[in-house]
């Protein structure tokens, strides 16, 4: 069981540090393409927060109770990805039975997160890092909090930037990607902070 | 089917894949790799031909299925197969060439979720014959690799000096670190999308067709991310109509 | 090679699977919705590129909000009338034959007729000019800037900025709406493809102010309203406006108008 402050590094670590778009690359198709507006993008990463937390616990769970004990931890790969596909089919079924204004906000985004490399990914570091579950749980809301961040900042640029005069070759995803690039440079700064 | 047609097929398919249609510089999908292991040309070269390999045997396997596979759970099925071939060919790196293992580390998972791999299993492989896909694949994976291997030098060159570990920048060249870091790898991804931007505003200048260049166009504009695109001033029937018949119609506008 | 592990492994997976799918299956009844079948045939009517020109949130959006009679069956500016009477026949309405709308721009102050105060270097977007001093150069407060906010967020390519002002092209446009939500000035409004005469100037500011601003400015005089034969013109705030309903396009307001100002739509 890892205390508090292990956590508390791990929550820092997680979303600014190796933050998880502008560090480790996971992510990044919602990330260039849902982040044209602000609202919107604050959507997303609510979404995205909600949807890893849960697939980090149920990644978590099923790693120890199905796969440890029968010693097939090499097939982690292929139930994650099925176990993430369900819970997020599930999620979309319940949203829009039970809370149909959230599904109204949130429900477009869903299907989009399905083929997410970061909820994959996370899924796969927990297991690499070895951390329990709640630690996993708690490094899947850090490294959806860092998504959240990194793709909100990215909207709010992306609004300012719309009254610029960009050059013609580099209108549209180039500047999107140069603004990304020197977020990531930015973010590079976090290292220190651990 | 006579011998010769199959093999134009095949080749048609290879072709395609390694310049009309290649997956990163012309289709802009697979971004995620593409940023994160092009650190080194090895690095580049390494996982693009991982990816060829599960791209060829998932593309075949799931042709030689596509009578069996229910339309409604395709996708779902889709994920499965590639993601047995991925967990097959990670063990398989594992053993054999572990340095590759190691220098790809989580990505090589992560190529489940590869947009290429998903999107040419459902528009190629679910509608075509065995031989074919098989070679679309080849071509497919081929491209990636051709791509994630020139970015890859790139890179290593600017942020290291080195090509495949060969020097070649003299002595008195500073290796500028970032393109080696994350920063870097978004900032040659925006040159690259760039100069496809110029190509694309020159042949339109001229007159010819230039749609097809680094569209990645899913006919949602409201969420879509290019604000050059030409194509939603025209198209007012929202992508029903075909490429082809949209071109013809403009035609004859002129 | 032991078996046993084989086994372990396809067991597992198979079960995995196999209790994934029951438990879809069993979600997929317990959280059942029911869809309207029509909206779902609404939205197949639908070109589905999600422009956003209805004003509602996508494809999806606009066929809910037909389906529960809050659009109007004919909504859909990319679909134009061929859509609108498919739907009409889905939704079982008669497809009201509403008379069609384009943009028109209550401005002609271009670079002849309208002067300038000072010389504007800086970002070049209508709605950033609201910062600088007066609201922009144009020396009348009301006029078009002519920086073509509205030309960016046409999709349709139906408005351009002709000689330093906004022109709408009254074949191309679709009613959608964007360039008037955009225009900082307010000076786009929807008027209906028939309009004869239309008063091509927004200013409310009093005669001399608006002379000394533009050659073509309405000053307020009145003229046009003691003229027109139906009533159909009414000045307030130094500024007229026609009233589309009551006017038979007999022209008389355009000839009487000592500034010009009113013109053919």
């Amino acid at each position: 069981m890892e205390s508090v402050k292990d956590l508390l590094i791990i929550l820092i670590g997680s979303s600014l540090v190796s933050n998880v778009v502008l560090s480790q690359f996971l992510g990044l198709c919602p990330f260039l393409g849902v982040s044209r507006k602000i609202k919107t993008a604050a959507g997303m990463g609510t979404a995205v927060i909600f949807v890893i937390t849960l697939a980090s616990a149920v990644a978590g769970v099923i790693y120890k109770f199905v796969l440890q004990p029968f010693h097939i931890e090499y097939l982690q790969t292929i139930v994650f990805i099925l176990v993430i596909a369900a819970l997020v089919q599930f999620v979309e079924m319940f949203l829009r039975k039970a809370m149909p204004a959230l599904y109204e906000a949130l429900g477009v985004y869903l299907p989009l997160i399905t083929t997410n490399c970061a909820v994959l990914g996370v899924a796969l570091t927990n297991v690499q890092k070895e951390y329990g579950i709640l630690t996993g749980i708690v490094n899947g809301f850090a490294t959806a909090l860092g998504f959240t961040i990194a793709i909100v900042i990215l909207a709010g640029l992306r609004e300012k930037m719309e009254y610029n005069d960009v050059p013609e070759v580099f209108r549209g995803m180039p500047m999107v990607l140069l603004t990304a690039g020197l977020m990531a440079i930015a973010f590079c700064g976090f290292s220190g902070l651990l | 089917m006579n011998k010769k047609s199959s093999f134009s097929t095949a080749w048609e398919r290879l072709s395609n894949g390694l310049i009309k249609e290649n997956p990163t510089f012309v289709l802009m999908l697979g971004m995620c790799p593409t940023l994160a292991v092009t650190t080194s040309a090895m690095n580049g070269l390494g996982m693009g031909l991982t990816t060829t390999v599960v791209l060829m045997l998932s593309n075949l396997i799931i042709s030689l299925l596509r009578g069996i596979i229910p339309n409604r759970v395709r996708i779902p099925a889709f994920i499965v197969i590639i993601a047995s071939f991925v967990t097959a060919v990670q063990l398989l790196l594992e053993a054999y060439i572990p340095s590759l293992n190691e220098a790809l580390g989580m990505y090589i998972p992560l190529i489940v979720v590869n947009c290429i791999i998903l999107g040419r299993a459902e528009s190629y492989a679910y509608s075509n014959p065995p031989i074919p896909s098989l070679f679309d694949g080849i071509g497919m994976g081929l491209g990636f690799a051709f791509a994630l291997t020139c970015i890859g030098a790139v890179r290593e060159l600017l942020g290291a000096g080195t090509v495949f570990d060969y020097p070649i920048m003299p002595d008195s060249y500073t290796p500028i670190n970032i393109f080696i870091l994350a920063p870097g790898a978004f900032f040659v991804l925006a040159a690259l999308t760039a100069f496809q931007n110029y190509l694309k505003i020159t042949r339109e200048r001229v007159g010819k067709e230039a749609r097809h260049i680094g569209s990645g166009c899913s006919e949602d504009c409201m969420n879509c991310a290019d604000s050059g695109c030409t194509k939603r001033f025209y198209d007012t029937t929202g992508g029903k109509q075909s490429d082809i018949e949209v071109i013809d119609m403009e035609k004859e506008e002129k | 090679m032991s078996i046993t592990g084989i086994v372990t492994a396809a067991a597992v997976v198979s079960a995995v699977g196999i209790f994934v799918g029951l438990f879809l299956g069993a979600a997929g009844i317990r959280f059942k919705v029911e869809v309207d079948e029509k909206e779902e045939a609404v939205l197949a009517a639908l070109p589905g590129n999600n422009c956003g020109g209805c004003g509602f949130a996508g494809c999806s959006g606009l066929a809910a909000a037909i389906a529960k009679g809050e659009a109007p069956v004919n909504a859909c500016p990319v679909g134009g009338e061929a859509v609108g009477k498919k739907i009409a026949e889905i939704m079982g309405v008669n497809a009201e034959s509403s008379e069609r709308q384009v943009a028109y721009v209550h401005c002609q102050g271009d670079c002849e007729k309208a002067g300038t105060d000072y010389e504007y270097h800086g970002a070049e977007d209508c709605r950033m000019l609201s910062f600088v001093p007066n609201g922009g150069p144009k020396s009348c407060n009301s006029g078009c800037l002519g920086y073509g906010t509205c030309v960016k967020v046409c999709p349709f390519d139906a408005i351009h900025v002709v000689k330093g002002v906004a022109v709408v092209d009254k074949e191309k446009c679709k009613a959608c709406g964007k360039c008037i939500a955009v225009c900082p000035k307010h000076l786009i409004s929807l008027i209906p493809y028939s309009t004869k005469q239309i008063v091509a100037c927004s200013s409310t500011d009093k005669g001399p102010v608006t002379m000394k601003a533009c050659q073509v400015g309405c000053i307020g005089c009145g003229i046009c309203a003691k003229v027109c034969p139906k009533e159909a013109v009414t000045v307030e705030n130094f500024h007229a406006t026609i009233d589309s309903a009551k006017c038979v396009g007999c022209g008389a307001c355009e000839q009487k108008c000592p500034k010009k100002a009113i013109v053919r739509a």
